[in-house]
């Protein structure tokens, strides 16, 4: 079975980075046969939030070629056999599913080592996962790691993100850190290639 | 001397480790992380290679009672000082890594302001006085000097 490949993205809040993944992965689903899927990690924690949610989901779905929303907030693997060897998987995003797994617990185990490392093998398996059953998979993450972590909660989630972040760029086929609306490759030599759709030819 | 800055948890020491392959040379490390503080004060060191690590928490206890000019002061003369002994002999080296807090929101504590603000002049002055510097992602290194 032919492995999928992985394009990793990131960048600040509003900074264009969703709106960059989508573009890649709507222009690769173009050729024939090929699908197009959102895992959405986001849940809806207020009436905005949902009403955001509901927008989102029906730009998607409206627009051509149209995409298949997924909603997982946690357990990410369980999505794998929902894909095919054509698929273009956007998963949308890293920190969010971080956050769902990290705090999805009733009693608070984000504190604890052994659980610290579960939550790093159950995403990174997850990722592995999908990776193996689709075409290219483009995982959308955050800059946040930038500012003080200084109480306990914060540095615990940015050391499970950065290990996370580290784990995806070294795996990655190619990198991208959005500004402002603009890709800087930093990793890779996708910026072109996939602009000319020659990726096939690897 | 060289420079390596980043935000948190991005693999700067790792980076550094694999670029001067670490563990096949004798080094000094200091760190900041394990409860002690580092001195960055120039004393006479007993390795050709030095590391300073986690610049950032050295300078926040620093700057609880000192004056942001003042420690720039002493701050760049020790910086010549280490730079001094870098050039009195071939091979040796001294490398500072300091992790990048300047993007979060305006911290609303006086001291937090303060101890942000200080860390940026403090990369400012240490990049200046650098003969390289590397900004790390992830893992991946971008040469700014």
């Amino acid at each position: 079975m032919e492995k999928g490949r992985m394009i990793f993205i990131s960048g600040g809040v509003r900074s264009g980075k969703s709106s960059y993944a989508e573009k890649i992965a709507a222009k690769m689903a173009k050729q024939k046969g090929r699908s197009l899927h959102y895992i959405a990690c986001g849940h809806a924690s207020d009436e905005e939030m949902a009403l955001r949610i509901r927008h989102h989901r029906a730009e998607r779905e409206n627009s051509v070629p149209a995409w298949n929303t997924w909603e997982h907030s946690t357990n990410i693997h369980r999505l794998a056999s929902r894909f095919d060897q054509q698929g273009i998987v956007l998963l949308d995003c890293l920190t969010t599913l971080l956050n769902n797994e990290l705090f999805a617990s009733e009693e608070e185990k984000w504190n604890l080592a052994a659980f610290q490392e579960d939550v790093f093998n159950m995403i990174t398996i997850g990722i592995e996962a999908i990776l193996n059953s689709c075409k290219y998979l483009i995982i959308v993450s955050n800059e946040v790691l930038n500012a003080p972590l200084t109480d306990g909660v914060t540095f615990i989630y940015g050391k499970i993100l950065g290990k996370l972040h580290q784990w995806a760029v070294d795996k990655a086929d190619s990198a991208f850190l959005v500004e402002a609306g603009h890709a800087i490759s930093k990793k890779g030599e996708i910026a072109d290639e996939w602009n000319h759709c020659s990726w096939d030819g690897f | 001397m060289h420079f390596i800055t980043g935000g948190a948890f991005n693999g700067k020491s790792q980076w550094v480790k694999d670029y001067y392959q670490l563990n096949e040379r004798p080094s000094r490390w200091f760190s900041a992380y394990f409860g002690n503080l580092i001195n960055y004060r120039f004393q006479e060191p007993d390795s050709s290679l030095i590391v300073m690590e986690g610049l950032e928490l050295l300078i926040k206890n620093e700057c609880q009672t000192i004056e942001i000019q003042e420690w720039r002061q002493s701050w760049q003369k020790e910086l010549s000082s280490w730079k001094a002994w870098e050039q009195k002999k071939n091979g040796r080296q001294v490398i500072f890594i300091g992790t990048d807090i300047s993007k979060g929101i305006v911290p609303v504590d006086p001291n937090e302001r303060k101890w942000r603000d200080l860390t940026g002049w403090a990369y400012q002055d240490l990049a200046a006085a650098c003969d390289r510097v590397d900004l790390i992602w992830y893992g991946l290194g971008t040469q700014l000097k």
